[in-house]
């Protein structure tokens, strides 16, 4: 107990009186209680075995705003104390008759629930070894004894905010996580789901492949496809201008327009196209608008039917080879009033329609290179040579391996290919 | 993105160079802060060192024309070339913009 006398007691200590709820007063005012957050809410547990140094050690406390104090004598106490009292700190004595307190602390790290723990260790022995011995068995922080409250109570105040900042940072981030999970679940289910696809596939004689990726938890790509007028399918693909949450939040808008759409209002592509920007320019924010294929697939007639909205420029493939469809036309929700093509090219039985998000064209390798949308059109000849039945995973990890797996932008590549 | 402007007594010339992404929305609004000119005043983007512009990008030009419109201000841009020419071109912009090239 040699060293519990060397602790110094404040001003208007005396020692002996139980601990008292903070009152104004000397040590309250000189010691800047004021400061800082209010630390009331904090619950701090003192593992001392001296009765002299507990109630010294609450008083200071007290004079930071620290009501919420437990004690504990023992390792065994302090294990009891931690689960039962749930402590946003403690106060270790290094050296005690009847407790090890650097094994305390190095057990404590050993354990996942008491990882984060602040651990405050005071220690009479001032010697650098001693110091250096307390933090390695992992001390947040030391207080050297005797204690001075100036002191003692700033390095409690320190990791106490800062604990309750990153507590509340870990908190924000749990939830905006957790939010973001869901409006993920939320947008893949925006596109077709592998079954219903699967089936429309097969009722229309269509073979179709997709990749739909975010670069963040969500992101500003949609696309969809759906029957029509017995013969007719239509496929839908647009790129929010932006990234992220607001790009998502408009993929949302443009999907709800085009559910909306009537059915009649779906074969001419210019006119939807049309439709599309008028009532995006309604909503969308001044700098934002999507860009924006739509093409119907004609089975009586063998032909694709398309207008674009500045697109990437989808590939034809054919038995003359791979060709580059001119995608143009004004930015969809820009400016009013603006005018779309319909361009109409032949698609007949074994030709594919690939289309892909600027995502996929843009993408960087090591170098810095940019792939290109001429890149892109080598890729995916090579991959339609190698594997003419699934060539979109062919085309996917020959990209991969040179642009990686996570790319920069949000990624959808449809390929398309009539049976 | 970095910018540098010219001035002129009747025209400024704000050149852009770099690459023009979502990063850029806070150096555009250095730029745009330079749209402070009386009526009727020539404002023209030179892009000629741009070497990139992304969706995000493409949104600072239509808030430029904007900006510009409200302002009475000439606005014009001039010089894109490569993968910006290319963008500008593709999303029709000679509807919508003075480019004078």
């Amino acid at each position: 107990m040699g060293h519990a006398r060397a602790m110094a007691a404040p001003p208007d200590t005396d020692g002996d009186t139980p601990p008292r709820p903070a009152r104004p007063g000397a040590g309250a005012s000189v010691y800047g209680m004021e400061l800082g957050i209010p630390l009331g809410g904090c619950r701090v547990l003192i593992a001392d075995d001296s009765a002299f140094n507990r109630r010294t050690l609450t008083r200071f406390l007290q004079w930071a705003g620290i009501t919420q104090v437990a004690f504990a004598a023992s390792a065994e106490e302090v294990m009891e104390r931690l689960e039962s009292f749930a402590p946003d700190l403690l106060l270790l004595d290094a050296a005690m008759p009847r407790m090890d307190g650097i094994g305390v602390c190095r057990s404590l790290r050993g354990d996942p629930r008491w990882r984060d723990l602040p651990i405050l260790m005071q220690s009479a022995l001032h010697s650098d070894q001693m110091r250096t011995v307390c933090f390695s068995a992992g001390a947040t922080d030391l207080i050297a004894k005797p204690i001075n409250p100036g002191e003692c109570i700033a390095r409690v105040r320190y990791h106490l905010e800062r604990r309750s900042m990153v507590q509340e940072l870990r908190a924000f981030h749990e939830r905006v996580e957790r939010d973001l999970r869901q409006a993920r679940a939320m947008q893949l289910a925006l596109v077709p789901e592998t079954a219903e696809l699967a089936a429309l596939a097969e009722r229309n004689r269509l073979a179709v492949e997709s990749v739909f990726r975010a670069s963040e938890e969500i992101g500003g790509d949609f696309w969809t496809v759906f029957a029509f007028d017995g013969s007719r399918v239509g496929v839908f693909a647009a790129d929010l201008s932006g990234h992220g949450i607001a790009a998502a939040i408009n993929a949302f808008r443009l999907h709800t327009l085009l559910t909306r759409t009537p059915p009649e209002e779906m074969r001419d592509p210019a006119s939807l196209l049309r439709q599309l920007n008028g009532r995006l320019c309604e909503i969308l924010p001044l700098g934002q608008f999507a860009t924006a294929f739509y093409g119907v697939i004609d089975r009586t007639d063998d032909t694709l039917l398309y207008a674009a909205a500045a697109s990437p420029s989808p590939l034809l493939m054919t038995n003359f080879g791979i060709q580059p469809l001119d995608a143009s036309g004004p930015l969809l929700g820009a400016f009013p009033n603006s005018a779309y093509t319909n361009r109409r090219v032949p698609l007949r039985r074994g030709d594919s329609l690939f289309l892909y998000s600027d995502g996929l064209s843009e993408a960087r390798g090591a170098d810095g290179a940019m792939l290109g949308e001429d890149g892109l059109l080598r890729l995916a000849e090579r991959a339609a040579a190698e594997a003419p039945d699934r060539p979109l995973p062919a085309l996917m990890a020959r990209h991969a391996a040179i642009h990686g797996e996570h790319l920069n932008d949000d990624v959808t590549a449809l390929w398309i290919t009539r049976r | 993105m970095d910018f540098s402007v010219r001035e002129a007594p009747a025209s400024t010339e704000i050149v852009l160079s770099g690459r023009m992404t979502f990063a850029d929305h806070d150096t555009f609004r250095d730029v745009i802060a330079t749209f402070e000119r009386p009526a009727g005043h020539r404002v023209v983007f030179d892009l000629s060192r741009l070497d990139f512009v992304d969706s995000s990008g493409l949104g600072m030009f239509i808030i430029a024309r904007d900006t510009a419109q409200r302002r009475n201000l000439d606005f014009a841009l001039r010089g894109a070339r490569d993968e910006v020419r290319r963008l500008i071109t593709i999303a029709k912009f000679h509807t919508m913009f003075n480019i004078a090239d």
